[in-house]
Formats: C-alpha cells, structure tokens, sequence
C-alpha cells in the first residue's frame, strides 16, 4: 500500500511526488487521491506512475487519478502527455481493449414505466446484443466496408442506416479520430474484428439500463443541458470497446516495440512499457492502427445502441424517436490522441494517452458539441453493476491541470478467483433481483467476478475528482437493468 | 503436466504457470489453461482438429504466438480445443503442434472468460532443475 507521508502535499486531494523520488524521473508525478484513497492504493500505482515520469519526452507530470490500479506498463487510471517529436507512443499506456470507453443514451421515459416491464426489455436486449466468449455480431459487413469503418466510424455508420443524424457530433472526436491507417492492420486482427460489430464481449462490459437517483441530482441546470430533465428518469449506459479487432492490434504491436526499443536504444523499467518515438515508423504504424480499433471501438457501441433502439420501440410500441433516446455523449478511456493543449506557457499539440482515464474537457473548447460547448463536455463514469454510475462535467480546472483528463471508473481490489470464492453468480443475481436490480448474464461465474464489492467506492472516486475540480458531479445513475458480458 | 492459477497477480485478469518435465508439454500445460479459463473443458468434446506450426523464433516469441493463436481461433472461427500436442524444437527455434476440440455451442459448453489477450507482464519460459516452467498473465 502507499504512504501518504512519502510524498508532498498540494491539496486534501492531490498529492505530488518529486523527480528526486527515483533516478530517471523526467517530469514529476501527480496523483488524485484523498489520503483514504492514496492509502488503499496498491504500491504498483506508485512504481508505476513514477515509471511512467520516466519516459522519454514525457511533459509536465505523469498523472494518477482517483480509480488507479495496477495495470500492464503503465496504471489504469494513468495520464501521460508526450512532445509529438521528442516523445514516445506506449501501448502499454493506452491497454489491449483500444477504446474501451462509454456511451450513454436518455429516454423520456420514467422509471414507473419501465419497471414493469423491465425483464421483458431486458430479455430482449440481451437476444440482441451478444455478449460473451466468441460471439459474433448481426451486423455483416465486407472486407471494402470494415476498411471505411476503421477510417470514419459513426461517420459511416450515419451514412449507412446505422446512426441518428446528431449522432456523430454527441460522440468524442466527432465519432472518428483522424489518422486511421487501415494498412498496419494485420489480417489477424481484421479476421478477429470484422464479425464483432455490435458486441459487448465480456470481463467488466456491461449494458446498463438506469434511473436518475433523485437523492444524487447535484446539479439539475446542467443536468438539464444534457436533457435530463426527470429525477426518475431512464437512461441506458453502455461500457465495451474494440473487441478482438483492438486486442489483436494492441498484441501485434507489442511484439512491434519489443524489437523497436533496442532499435532506439531505449531501455524501460518494465517490459509492458515498450514504446517508440512517436515519430518513428514503428510510432507511427501503431498510431495509424490503434487510430482504427478507436474508430472500430465507436462504430461497435453505436451498433449497440441501435439495438437498444429497437428493443425499446418494440417493448413499448413508440419509435426511438419519440421516446427521445437521443444520445447523450460517447468518451473513451483507453485511447492516445494528438491533441493541442496549454502548458509552460505556450499552446502546443501534444499526445495525450489516457488509460482508463477520461477526457474532461472544459466549457467553450471547440470540440465539445455545440448544444454543450457553454457548459462543458459530459463525462461519464462507469461504477460496479451494483453501485451504479455517474454523469459529470468537463472543467477549465482540467484544461489547466491534467490535459484535459479525469477518472473513469471504479477499479478493481478483489482478484475474479476471490470474488468468486464469495459469492456465487446465481445467489448474487437473486440479492440483485431483491434490490431492484434485473441481471442477465453471459455466465455465471462472469457475473460472481463483477460483483460490487469486488470494486472500489465509486462515490469517492467521483467525490474526489469533485473536490479537485477536473470534473464536476451532474448526476448519479442508479442501474435497475443490467446485462453482463 | 500441470498448471496453477495465481490469483493475487493481477486483480482483473488471471494468471497462471505452468510446469512440465518436457518442453513440449510445458506449452501443452499452458494452452489447457487458456482453455481452462475461457470454458469447462469437461464440456468440450474433440470433434476436429487443428495443426499449427511457428518459428523459428525463440522460446518466449514461440510460446506467445502459439497461445495468441488459441485466442484468434477462438473469435475468429468459435472454436476451443481441449486436448494439445506440441512439438518444440529447442535448437531450430520451431513449434509444430495439433490440437482438437469444436466450435462452441452455447447450449452445452459451459462458458467462462472472454480472453483478450497475452500480456508480456512476468511472461516467460525458463528451466529451473530440469523442469520447464512459464507464467503467463492474460488480459481479460
């Protein structure tokens, strides 16, 4: 576990650890914590935030927000901002799932109305969105197809029947990030990716069904900009990413930057942080590649949520339309972007890996969408199937501080092996069931390991990011419908 | 032939090591892990089969790629193997290996982890006393 005495101070919830810390540190490390938090951190944050510090053309600070575990090379939960020519591009800082990240669409219906007819709905999505090991999706596409898809995502899937028309603009980036190259794909991962559209895969993926928690409404004139309007009003939450197509990219690569870093001479403290310059070719391949899981990642939650469409307009014989289930945002949290930011006291473009992290931009910048561009972009962060979630709010505070960049999700601190020596999967749907709480799961045993108190207090993660100001608190989303990969 | 879990690894994802007296079935210890997590292997029959063959490559490339390959056979054609023969020239740096299993079938297997990937944290094949011996962690 961390000690809090071993590092410096800033804030009751930010704390800073010196270059002096460990040789070859070349920025200090920041992490997002109230002492509570920093002291139940895993000691291999600490080793691996400061690791991270060391990296070459890594600026300002190496961040670790309030949900940081452990993860592969660098934390999950980690930041990490690099000069585009003397910096390096990690796979390891950005995870094999390439935009996992989240979606979240509003209905106008109220909680009253669905409850009823919650299993029905339930029952039904779970028929059409697959979930679990090896499924493949219903949505077939061809090879010239996948190709467009890795280039223009939500773009192409509103071109082609599979998008509202203010779709793309409510997701990151427009619902594509440019600089996809669809030829550092290997035929591997196109094989693995090309059947998985519109699949929610498995481990911590979830479908969500939720309410607006009356007693958690913390800001109702925003929640308002983002058409929450009801205090027990249905939202649907949708937390997957790229599937075999991202996981495939991220192994190939691996393998890429083991060869490349002798190649640059550069040498890492861990083998999972292999990286190369960001201006190499092999930076470069990867950039291209992992640009097209990102994108891959975008179309597979927008398929998802056109099943959700057609679940709800069969279950309560409305079209989607007039059940205003509009989307309200779509962010990644497993992603690296070139992106143009304020630090030393100068504008520049920087690339900024976020792993299991979440962009939090603030009121005004020009990539928000405009009907929010006044208030700041929605943030949305993922809790356990029992705690429920949270819709927030980008800050100026994050533009300052973090690269525009705050938390994402609970985090683990029990093993799957141990969760599942506590609970069993049909015992803990039954204790949901008696909550409110309808589940269907892939397997079992899946849901045994994703049980609530195999995670952190989402409540403290999202209080913390509060009290620091990288993110303001909208709305807590209470889930009474959940599938589970 | 065995193979152990080592829970306290990584919390997320699932660990193990395996461990043969020859290297062959060391990697054979391995892919029934892999199996292991991702179904009930007793549920699994071995209808049809499938060669492999990688290298030359050194022992860690060779014992990544091979497992790798379980994991796309598993996405891309539905199919989980349950029995392994594995080959393993040391000095040439090649793996030929066959395994038989079938594609999945959601009413009878009983399903388990979705396996993403092979990460590189602890990975590595050494020989300690004779026995061969690996740990892998896998990305869930």
């Amino acid at each position: 576990m961390a000690q809090a005495s071993s590092f410096k101070q800033i804030s009751d919830v930010s704390w800073e650890i010196p270059t002096s810390y460990k040789a070859g540190m070349n920025v200090p490390a920041k992490i997002y914590a109230t002492r509570k938090l920093l002291e139940g951190m895993d000691s291999g944050v600490i080793e691996q935030v400061t690791n991270v510090a060391c990296l070459p053309g890594i600026v300002r600070q190496a961040y670790a927000m309030a949900d940081a575990h452990w993860g592969y090379g660098f934390p999950i939960g980690g930041v990490a901002a690099f000069d585009l020519e003397k910096g390096v591009i990690s796979p390891g800082g950005i995870g094999f799932d390439i935009n996992c990240g989240m979606r979240l669409i509003r209905t106008n219906l109220r909680y009253p109305e669905v409850k009823p007819k919650i299993k029905e709905l339930v029952d039904l999505i779970f028929r059409l969105v697959p979930a679990g090991v090896g499924v493949k999706g219903f949505l077939k596409v061809s090879e010239p197809q996948f190709d467009e898809i890795m280039k223009y995502g939500v773009k192409w899937c509103a071109e082609n029947g599979q998008a509202w028309e203010d779709d793309p603009s409510h997701v990151e980036e427009g619902g594509y990030i440019k600089g996809a190259d669809p030829t550092k794909v290997s035929r591997q991962a196109r094989s693995r990716g090309i059947d998985q559209l519109g699949t929610l895969g498995s481990g911590n993926h979830y479908l969500e069904i939720q309410v607006v928690d009356p007693s958690r409404h913390f800001d109702s004139s925003l929640a308002k900009h983002f058409g929450i309007v009801d205090e027990d009003q249905v939202t649907v939450m949708v937390h997957c990413g790229s599937r075999g197509f991202g996981h495939q990219i991220g192994s190939d690569y691996l393998r890429v930057f083991d060869g490349a870093m002798k190649k640059y001479g550069l040498e890492v403290r861990d083998r999972e942080l292999a990286c190369a310059p960001f201006s190499s070719k092999e930076g470069k391949d990867y950039y291209g590649a992992m640009v097209c899981a990102a994108n891959m990642a975008f179309t597979n939650r927008q398929i998802i949520v056109q099943r959700v469409r057609e679940a709800f307009s069969k279950v309560f014989h409305k079209d989607a339309e007039s059940l205003d289930m509009h989307l309200i945002y779509d962010v990644c949290h497993n992603v690296a972007k070139v992106e143009n930011h304020s630090y030393g006291g100068a504008r520049s473009d920087v690339l900024v890996h976020r792993k299991g992290a979440t962009r939090s931009f603030g009121p005004g910048h020009a990539d928000i969408p405009a009907p929010y561009r006044a208030v700041g972009q929605p943030v949305i962060i993922g809790g356990s199937m029992e705690t429920g979630s949270y819709l927030l709010v980008g800050t100026s505070k994050a533009m300052e501080e973090t690269f525009g960049s705050t938390a994402h999700g609970s985090g683990r601190t029990m093993s799957r092996t141990a969760a599942k020596r506590e609970v069993r999967g049909a015992e803990l749907q039954k204790k949901m069931l008696d909550r409110g709480i309808y589940v269907k799961a892939a397997t079992m045993d899946g849901l045994a390991e994703e049980a609530g108190m195999a995670y952190k207090d989402i409540s403290e993660v999202v209080e913390t990011m509060d009290r620091a100001g990288i993110s303001k608190k909208v709305v807590a989303l209470r889930p009474v419908g959940n599938i589970k990969g | 032939m065995t193979f152990r879990y080592l829970p306290d690894v990584a919390l997320a994802d699932i660990a193990f090591e395996a461990e043969s007296d020859t290297i062959g079935g060391m990697f054979e210890s391995c892919a029934l892990a892999i199996t292991d997590i991702m179904v009930n292997p007793l549920t699994l029959r071995a209808r049809s089969s499938r060669e492999f063959a990688f290298g030359p490559a050194d022992l860690d490339r060779l014992l990544y790629d091979f497992l790798t390959e379980l994991i796309i056979a598993k996405d891309v054609d539905s199919l989980l193997f349950k029995e392994f023969s594995v080959q393993v020239d040391t000095k040439g740096g090649t793996l030929k290996a066959s395994a038989k299993g079938e594609p999945i079938d959601r009413e009878r297997h009983e399903l388990r982890n979705d396996v993403k990937a092979v990460t590189m944290h602890m990975f590595g094949v050494k020989n300690v006393g004779g026995k061969w011996k690996a740990t892998v962690v896998l990305d869930i």
